[in-house]
């Protein structure tokens, strides 16, 4: 009887709190990359401590922003990471809302370039990464972004494609490299469209690269700290360059959807997001950079890591206006120079 | 075969719902797009697309790229294919599961496999400077060769089953009562075999030339953005501009191109008949 009535009890108890945490839903809308760390190191956790149920939806910026269009008068995404240009997108579209930093206690801990990339508090950085070129040690010597086009590498480089995140920040610094500051990029793209035969490939996805270096495709290519570690695994002599003109790179954003019935949720998710532990553990599992400053990893993994107060200082990156104004120029004087 | 016509359509209905529901309808929904301009119903957005050269190129690209494929396969699969129906049943099965074996494997593998087979330092170069062809590798990647060699390797088979399927259904003694008659090899080919397996061509060059030009991972892999397709520039326009209009256009495109080769297999299959 005692027996039956505390096998009751618990089944009621349990019952309760999986209605509360089925009350209380977050569904997030972030990229397909590391999902199993992200569970592990931040999504698990931040249910157990919320006693709510997370739901994740993956895919890339346009899926994103199309479904945020699609649902604008009743939202199902309530937190959304983007690229700075795809949120400034997202805030033209009357998409996302102002992001109630007084409600973030780890907003203090950013960079400052984290705390309102876009200038209008409707999006806080979470990490960013450096893009600058990779190259063979043994080969070549690269101290600027216009080596990328010296005798030396001819027929030996992978640039990106303008359709990448890592294409209009490397057509930026070639600009930079031949005195131009133009945001059409006009002279970057019609230099690498009269380069075009000396390019090995136009790249779309990062990870192709290594094998390329691997088979002594290409000596070269510009990429995103991210996806360092590839190389830095490789048996080959391979070097991180450090161009005169600097380096550039991207920071990637969250965003809450305007509309969103959780949207104190939303926050709360945020921040434990942006909190050191969460983002000690995100940099030592070499999934994200950290853009609390607070963190302090080891020297093996901040090799790894666009990391520190000096790289990020160092980093110049394309504003998020000039990127989204002029994409499409960007995409045809590219199709037009360089894709056919 | 059935009591009354109301059978069949009941038996057939479940088939037609679900065909139009996941597949007629959001097909429909994408092709509007691109007959969609400001005032309604309009040809703008086709007029827009082929007045770029970029997309000009790229559509003569995929067409060539596309009957050469085609082609070729069909010279070796009538090979491949009359060998293997002449050979003993057990060596024939075995034969034709090696033929069937790559279908089995994920085109993206198959396709990894060219990256290192045709890289400076894969096999085909060695090969060719071990034999002196070269002094040094030769690019293959990235070029309109590679994919053509992706694509060749990856439709051959359908064009081999179709034509054995075809060869299987022709009298045996048919090619040896020609040559008894006189006829060259070619003669054979020409006005034996050819007529006789017209039906297997049609099939198995409408699965190749399809399959050539709507292939993905094979044009994106090897021939990367320097060598685009109407498919790897369908994939940009959609995730790179969000440019549904533009997909529309190349999908329709690729839809007409696709009958159109079924339409010209076919009649030039009616003209060999006859």
């Amino acid at each position: 009887m005692i027996r039956s009535t505390l096998l009751a009890a618990t089944a009621l108890a349990c019952g309760t709190l999986a209605a509360q945490a089925q009350d209380r839903t977050l569904t997030i809308s972030v990229y397909g990359f590391a999902q199993d760390e992200f569970s592990e190191i931040l999504y698990k956790p931040f249910e157990e401590k919320c006693g709510c149920e997370l739901v994740v939806e993956t895919g890339n910026s346009v899926e994103r922003l199309a479904k945020m269009e699609a649902n604008k008068e009743a939202p199902v995404i309530d937190m959304a990471v983007l690229s700075t240009h795809d949120a400034l997108a997202a805030n033209r579209a009357g998409l996302i809302d102002t992001i109630d930093t007084a409600k973030l206690a780890n907003f203090d801990k950013l960079y400052d370039i984290a705390k309102d990339p876009l200038g209008d508090g409707t999006a806080v950085g979470y990490t960013f990464y450096a893009t600058s070129i990779v190259y063979r040690s043994d080969k070549v010597t690269v101290d600027s972004w216009a080596d990328l086009f010296s005798d030396e590498l001819k027929g030996q480089v992978a640039f990106p494609n303008v359709t990448t995140n890592q294409g209009p920040p490397a057509l930026w610094m070639v600009g930079k490299a031949m005195g131009e500051s133009d945001p059409t990029l006009a002279g970057a793209i019609s230099e690498v469209g009269e380069k075009r035969d000396d390019v090995v490939t136009f790249y779309v996805r990062s990870s192709q690269l290594v094998q390329l270096m691997q088979q002594e495709e290409i000596w070269a290519a510009p990429i995103g700290r991210f996806a360092w570690k590839g190389f830095a695994d490789m048996d080959l002599p391979i070097a991180w360059a450090t161009p005169k003109e600097g380096q550039t790179g991207g920071m990637n954003v969250m965003v809450v959807t305007k509309g969103s019935q959780n949207r104190d949720l939303a926050l709360e998710f945020m921040d434990y997001w942006l909190s050191t532990p969460i983002q000690t553990a995100l940099a030592e599992g070499l999934v994200d950079s950290p853009a609390n400053a607070e963190v302090e990893v080891s020297d093996d993994v901040a090799d790894n890591l666009t990391y520190g107060a000096e790289t990020v200082a160092s980093l110049d990156l394309i504003p998020a206006d000039v990127w989204l104004d002029n994409r499409e120029g960007w995409l045809s004087e590219w199709n037009a120079k360089v894709g056919q | 075969m059935f009591q009354n016509r109301r059978e069949g359509l009941a038996l057939a209905l479940p088939a037609a719902v679900f065909a139009c529901v996941v597949f007629l309808v959001p097909v429909a929904i994408l092709l509007s797009e691109g007959f969609r301009g400001a005032a309604g119903f309009s040809l703008t957005p086709y007029v827009e697309f082929f007045s770029s050269a970029l997309n000009r190129a790229v559509f003569l690209r995929t067409l060539k790229l596309g009957a050469l494929v085609t082609l070729v396969a069909a010279v070796i699969g009538y090979a491949a294919a009359y060998a293997i129906v002449n050979l003993s049943p057990a060596n024939r099965g075995r034969v034709f599961g090696l033929v069937v074996l790559p279908l089995m494997i994920s085109p993206v593998a198959r396709t990894y496999a060219w990256l290192v087979i045709l890289g400076r330092t894969g096999f085909v170069n060695q090969a060719l400077t071990l034999v002196g062809l070269t002094d040094e590798p030769i690019r293959f990647l990235f070029t309109e060769t590679a994919v053509f060699i992706g694509l060749l390797q990856l439709f051959l088979p359908l064009m081999i089953i179709s034509l054995i399927s075809a060869l299987e259904n022709m009298p045996r003694d048919a090619v040896p009562a020609a040559r008894v008659l006189g006829a060259s090899w070619l003669q054979v080919f020409t006005r034996v075999i050819l007529p006789l397996t017209k039906e297997g061509l049609v099939i198995g060059g409408t699965l190749v030339f399809t399959g050539s030009l709507t292939a993905y991972i094979t044009p994106a892999i090897l021939g990367g953005s320097k060598v685009l397709m109407l498919e790897t520039l369908l994939y940009q326009r959609v995730t790179v501009a969000n440019d549904f209009a533009s997909a529309a256009v190349i999908a329709m495109i690729l839809i007409v191109m696709s009958f159109s080769a079924n339409l010209l297999l076919k009649r030039l299959a009616r003209a060999r008949g006859r």
